[in-house]
């Protein structure tokens, strides 16, 4: 059985639980839990673009929440100034971040390692300052407010059902073409640069433009994210777009673990839900609630030296060997 | 490869398991009536307060005031027969989990009212969600938006700067001085007060000279402060709110610049004069009486209430109530006050009214009287000018 082949079991899974994430509008009419699920969504369609990245290509960037601001301020600016249609405001945001991914990628990829951090870092800062200067588009540190849902026609995707499948039918679609690339002759180059630069080189391998390619995509990815992210909450303001939120991607990132898209969703939406878990475990006290909040961050850090001491491969390796267990039975 | 296969299919149950928990999460969501029996069902009021984050420190008093106070109105019999609960929630000083914990309020709690928050970011952020529940808020920020894009169902407390720009360019002029310089910090507060400095100066006689900014979290704006000295001003005029004001105070000491460090009610904060020392001296700022109580007219209602609440305050916490105490207190009692008036059932709609009519509403941040379009509803008279002297506030004119 190759690689491109999925058994049926895969998919009958598959399928049951898309199945079940589509239906959880249908189940409960509670928004702050579709709320919460809806934010889950949005950060899956960024790791998606980091797994690629990080996961399958090595790379690590400190600047994809630039990018993700970069989507989410173009949007917000064209709907709610320039009265552009929603969708042209997110193929716009998608547009506007692929070209900042490739005019970073181009100089950037050529430093490994270290160095590329370093750069995407000085890239988030740079566009922290626009994103608090450009005051005629951002409207400064006092945010951007008064932006539309998103709607198609005359069709607005106001209620938080709609805003949930909107998400979450755009995270699915990330998914699957994630999930095919990576079972592509990119995916498998990506692999192989992760494995040893040089070892690719030697097979081949365009290194430069896999690399450019790579990260241009989760740009893209972090863009669109931003776009959605607009108009789902209304209003944007620049301590969204903070090194912080880089810094929580790339935990998510290290904690989903490499060669996987499934483990950083996961870990995308464990990170997201703890501040929230009172919307996903029931009979959560006040005083519970309040303490983990007090302590998420510490929660963060904690996981991620445990799940880099105790289970390394992070959530994706602890999946690998689950499934060997199940095998096994199987 | 079976390895991958394998892998997505466990992926996958796991998915299905969380789904399955976030959906038994809601099943279990109609069953809070069991805490007591209470006699009459409380009022329910959300205070979305920085609790975390980089305004945990305002935060902190905020949280304060409000359990103080709401243990005060229930002891006094709560509101038409009823006790009121405040039910506090963090956000982290983030937009985010300001709408996601608004939403929380609104649904799972039924807040009639929403108080907050603390930041102006997480204020403009919840404005979705209030505009959507149709309920009134009451921020208790000080960012200049809030209330100058205006919304119906949104109030402050706070100054804001462009009631307190105005006043501090008026004390300006009457000390003579004709050209200034001002130096901000490039964050909400300070941005927000130099471009409102920027955009009245025009309608007095002062003459802006030099225009300087710093980021939060600088350390020495030596380089700025240099400019500002060439420049010729006889003033400089410093927008602020973190503790980069200090530093602001002793570089200028060092450089001997010689001319007056004007600050804002940003500055009216103890952390000020111990973090700047002697260089805090003679360092002038406009705040609300709260600082001083001396500031209120003896015998004024507004330093009856004060006065109590200072006291109480220090009593129960050990130290002085600051100005964000005091932002809390004004937005609690502004509600709660609206309450008293309307009969024991009322609609959000008719609470926003009555919010709207309060006439002479003597709080600590000074006098409200609201009207259909302004929602701020204070006055240059709940202004006054303050001087460092001998490491504390006093009276300035």
């Amino acid at each position: 059985m190759g690689e491109r082949t999925i058994d049926i079991r895969t998919v009958a899974v598959l399928a049951l639980v898309g199945a079940l994430v589509f239906a959880v509008p249908l189940l409960t009419a509670d928004r702050y839990l579709l709320k919460v699920l809806t934010f889950v969504g949005i950060n899956v369609i960024i790791i998606t673009g980091m797994a690629l990245l990080f996961g399958y290509a090595g790379q690590v960037s400190l600047g994809h929440a630039a990018f993700y601001g970069i989507g989410a301020y173009t949007s917000a600016y064209v709907v709610t100034s320039l009265g552009w249609p929603w969708l042209g405001g997110v193929a716009l945001a998608v547009a506007v971040t692929s070209v900042g991914g490739l005019l970073l990628a181009l100089p950037s990829l050529r430093l490994k390692g270290h160095y590329l951090a370093m750069a995407t870092l000085g890239f988030g800062e740079i566009m922290r300052v626009v994103f608090v200067e450009a005051r005629g588009i951002t409207g400064g540190p006092d945010g951007f407010s008064g932006i539309p849902f998103a709607s198609v026609g005359g069709l607005a995707i106001d209620s938080a059902g709609a805003n949930y499948w909107l998400i979450w039918g755009v995270a699915a679609a990330m998914l699957a073409l994630a999930a095919n690339l990576v079972r592509s002759r990119a995916g498998r180059a990506m692999r192989a640069l992760h494995g040893s630069e040089l070892g690719a080189l030697a097979c081949g391998i365009d290194l430069t433009g896999l690399k450019v390619r790579v990260f241009v995509i989760s740009a893209a990815l972090a863009g669109l994210a931003g776009a959605l992210y607009a108009h789902v909450v209304g209003f944007i303001s620049p301590s969204t777009f903070s090194l912080h939120a880089s810094v929580v991607l790339v935990a998510m990132a290290v904690l989903g673990g490499t060669r996987s898209l499934a483990g950083p969703v996961l870990a995308a939406a464990l990170l997201t839900l703890i501040p929230f878990a009172d919307a996903v475990i029931p009979g959560l006290s006040r005083s519970a609630l309040e303490t983990i909040q007090e302590w998420q961050e510490d929660i963060y850090g904690l996981t991620i030296i445990a799940v880099l001491l105790f289970v390394p491969g992070g959530v994706a390796g602890a999946l690998r060997r689950l499934s060997r267990v199940g095998r096994r039975w199987g | 490869m079976t390895t991958t296969r394998w892998h997505f299919a466990s992926v996958v149950t796991l998915v299905a398991a969380m789904a399955v928990v976030s959906l038994s999460a809601c099943g279990a969501e109609d069953g809070p009536g069991d805490d007591g029996a209470a006699p009459a069902e409380p009022y329910r009021i959300g205070a979305v307060l920085s609790l975390s984050g980089t305004y945990a420190g305002l935060g902190e008093p905020e949280k304060n005031t409000i359990e103080m106070e709401v243990e005060r109105i229930n002891e006094a019999g709560g509101v038409n027969g009823r006790p009121i609960e405040v039910i506090i929630v963090d956000d982290a000083t983030d937009a985010e989990t300001a709408v996601a914990v608004t939403t929380r309020l609104i649904e799972q709690d039924e807040v009639i009212a929403l108080i907050g928050a603390t930041g102006t970011g997480a204020t403009m952020a919840m404005r979705q969600e209030v505009d959507r529940a149709g309920i009134p808020q009451v921020s208790i920020a000080g960012g200049t938006v809030i209330t100058a894009d205006f919304h119906p169902l949104v109030f402050q407390t706070a100054w804001s700067n462009s009631l307190v720009v105005p006043f501090t360019l008026r004390y300006l002029e009457g000390k003579g001085v004709s050209k200034v310089a001002i130096i901000a910090d490039s964050g909400g507060f300070g941005a927000d007060g130099a471009a409102v400095i920027k955009d009245v100066i025009g309608t007095t006689s002062l003459e802006l000279v030099a225009e300087e900014a710093f980021n939060p979290g600088d350390a020495d704006m030596t380089g700025q402060l240099t400019k500002i000295k060439s420049s010729g001003a006889e003033a400089v005029l410093m927008w602020n709110a973190g503790r980069e004001a200090a530093t602001v105070a002793k570089n200028m000491a060092a450089l001997d610049i010689g001319i007056p460090l004007i600050g804002s009610h940003g500055n009216a904060r103890v952390e000020f004069i111990d973090g700047a020392g002697d260089a805090a001296e003679d360092f002038v700022f406009a705040a609300g009486k709260v600082l001083v109580p001396e500031a209120y007219a003896p015998g004024s209602d507004e330093q009856v209430v004060a006065t109590d609440f200072i006291e109480r305050y220090t009593e129960r916490y050990g130290v002085a109530p600051d100005t964000f105490a005091g932002h809390a207190y004004d937005g609690l009692y502004l509600v709660v006050e609206a309450m008293k008036r309307l009969p024991e059932e009322f609609t959000a709609e008719e609470l926003r009214d009555e919010i709207e009519s309060t006439n002479g509403f003597v709080g600590i941040g000074g006098v409200f009287t609201f009207s259909p379009t302004d929602h701020n509803g204070l006055s240059d008279d709940d202004l006054v000018m303050y001087r460092v002297s001998g490491g504390v506030w006093t009276l300035e004119k």
